[in-house]
């Protein structure tokens, strides 16, 4: 059994599956359950492809970051394709390439190879988003991310003309050899705005609103949970790695992302539309990931990730479901949606609280742990950046769940499936749980990420 | 010289791309930057050498031959393949646009939007 297979098997089964397009959402379920075992198995290392040492050939990465990221993402895609089984059931196919890209884009330690799994997970992606029924807002998306991944393309083949090697861990050794960082400033410049384009963050994000703000019960939490985590841990590994921001350039992304911080909530905050309040909030807590990476403080990063990328699930799918049967996701129509729906509200307030970062949820122990982290490198006006950011966003939440919770003129009716309910418990169980009893976090550090040590050790 | 011609390529298909508000003649931007940044890897790894030979070792020609970079080859043809599948689907999703606003022009779906 090798890492390979958690690309190898879900590409085979994308085409098996166009010959079965009615049971390729069976065929994706099957898959999904197959990869959460063997990541369970799978011991940590390098996978060398063809038996070519580094710096030759094709390496994969599995250690417990990328084993992470792969459980996160392979074990919500289940989830989603499980919820949507009827709705959107011909998707299977899709769900399987992006499922194939995904997992390649976390394990691969080829820089070129990167960028084709960006590629894949890029369609599949786009393909994803058609079943809006809004292919204006697919055809903007499609631009912007073939833009993004050329100027990516483009940083990588500078590196390449300037150290001759696309393995991660060989360039990372070579640029350290080297030691000229403004060499590599414009590279990797590219290179994080490209990735910035799909990781959603401001500025190069303005596919968001189109493709979110009409999102459904697939494309909703696919793009907002399981995309912008995935996204986020690749970024995450070449911030801390590869990137390394010194100098002009680690001020320049810093403002970037503070602006992108308070601009999101902002925006967050003028709306009345729910799908937009929650995915202007999503790209705020986009930046701050990349933030914390970039600051160095990868756990709590790693942490925010997983708790974004559930609290969203629940939101996305809440709010999409609402939407579909009533037809317009204004805040003012939705109101009164959990009088009739106690749990499901009970479950949708805990995941935003958890995002604001309210006592006794998950995101309250992050939230508190990585500004003890940041006021220890003290990056004192990025803690009053993130806690006004915090503010906003408190207000626009709190005022979203007064709407939904009390009564309006007219009464509203959805229905949610078990299926659905037991989902939204399980992950508010989890966000409570992990609030209360926050023991098992401090079981990882920062050195889950093992590019480095690699490095190190030659 | 050959890497300028090619990101003189690329930012025109950039220009064209954020200025057109065609959605076919965006496409065709796209594919024009594809282009420049094809020409681009390929100047990488071009070799203007007379004694160079192609990237062959054999009992004639030895590793110490100067030699053009395959590599850069490799990736372009990986780099073209992508970009056919990225340009098909954009021609894809354009035929389901023009069958939803009966028109290419962004500017006129805004107003029938």
């Amino acid at each position: 059994m090798s890492a390979i297979l958690l690309i190898a098997v879900p590409l085979l089964a994308a085409f098996l599956s166009i010959m079965m397009k009615k049971l390729s959402s069976y065929v994706l379920l099957a898959v999904g359950i197959f990869n959460v075992v063997l990541l369970l198995i799978l011991p940590d290392g390098f996978v060398r492809i063809g038996e070519f040492n580094q710096p030759l050939g094709i390496n994969l990465l599995l250690d417990t970051y990328s084993r992470i990221a792969l459980l996160l993402l392979n074990s919500l895609i289940l989830v989603i394709t499980y919820l949507n089984l009827k709705s959107y059931k011909t998707y299977g196919t899709i769900l399987l390439l992006a499922l194939a890209g995904l997992n390649g884009l976390v394990l691969t330690n080829d820089l070129f190879n990167f960028f084709v799994f960006l590629e894949i997970s890029g369609i599949a992606a786009y393909l994803i988003t058609t079943s809006n029924k809004k292919p204006r807002s697919t055809f903007h998306y499609l631009m912007l991310g073939a833009v993004g991944s050329s100027l990516f393309l483009f940083g990588v083949i500078i590196l390449y003309a300037m150290y001759g090697t696309l393995n991660m861990v060989g360039m990372i050794r070579l640029i350290q050899a080297n030691g000229n960082y403004k060499e590599v400033i414009l590279p990797f410049t590219l290179m994080f705005i490209g990735l910035g384009v799909e990781a959603k963050l401001l500025p190069f994000n303005s596919w968001v609103k189109g493709v979110l703000g009409n999102s459904n019960t697939l494309s909703g939490p696919m793009i907002a949970s399981v995309y912008a985590g995935s996204m986020s841990f690749v970024l995450g590994r070449l911030i801390t790695n590869l990137f390394d921001f010194q100098g002009s350039l680690l001020t320049v992304v810093t403002i970037i992302l503070a602006v992108g911080i308070l601009a999101g909530d902002l925006m967050a905050f003028a709306s009345t539309k729910t799908r937009e309040i929650l995915l202007f909030s999503s790209v705020a807590q986009a930046s701050i990931i990349a933030l914390l990476f970039v600051n160095g403080i990868i756990i709590w990063a790693v942490y925010l990730i997983i708790a974004n990328a559930l609290s969203k699930t629940v939101m996305f799918l809440v709010i999409n479901k609402a939407t579909k049967d009533i037809g317009s996701d204004e805040s003012q129509d939705l109101r009164g949606l959990f009088i009739k729906n106690i749990l499901v509200g009970v479950t949708f307030t805990l995941a935003t609280l958890s995002v604001m970062g309210l006592p006794l949820l998950v995101g309250f122990k992050i939230k508190l742990a990585f500004l003890t982290g940041l006021a220890d490198a003290n990056h004192i006006w990025l803690i009053a950046i993130i806690l006004i950011a915090s503010v906003i966003e408190g207000i626009y939440f709190v005022r979203l769940l007064v709407k939904l919770w009390y009564k309006g003129d007219k009464e509203i009716n959805v229905s949610y499936n078990f299926s659905f309910k037991t989902v939204f418990v399980i992950i508010a169980l989890a966000l409570l749980v992990f609030g209360t009893y926050s023991t098992p976090l401090s079981y990882l550090d920062n050195s889950i990420d093992t590019v480095m040590e690699e490095v190190n050790n030659g | 010289m050959i890497q300028y011609a090619a990101i003189i390529l690329f930012v025109f298909g950039l220009y064209g791309l954020f200025t057109n508000k065609n959605v076919i003649k965006m496409i065709i931007s796209l594919n024009v930057m594809e282009v420049g940044l094809n020409i681009f890897i390929i100047s990488i790894g071009f070799n203007s050498d007379p004694n160079s030979i192609a990237p062959i070792i054999s009992s004639t020609n030895q590793l110490s031959s100067v030699f053009v970079d395959p590599l850069p080859q490799a990736l372009v043809l990986t780099a073209i393949v992508i970009g056919v599948g990225t340009t098909a689907l954009g021609l894809a999703i354009a035929k389901n646009i023009y069958k939803t606003y009966n028109t290419f022009e962004l500017d006129e779906m805004e107003e029938s939007a």
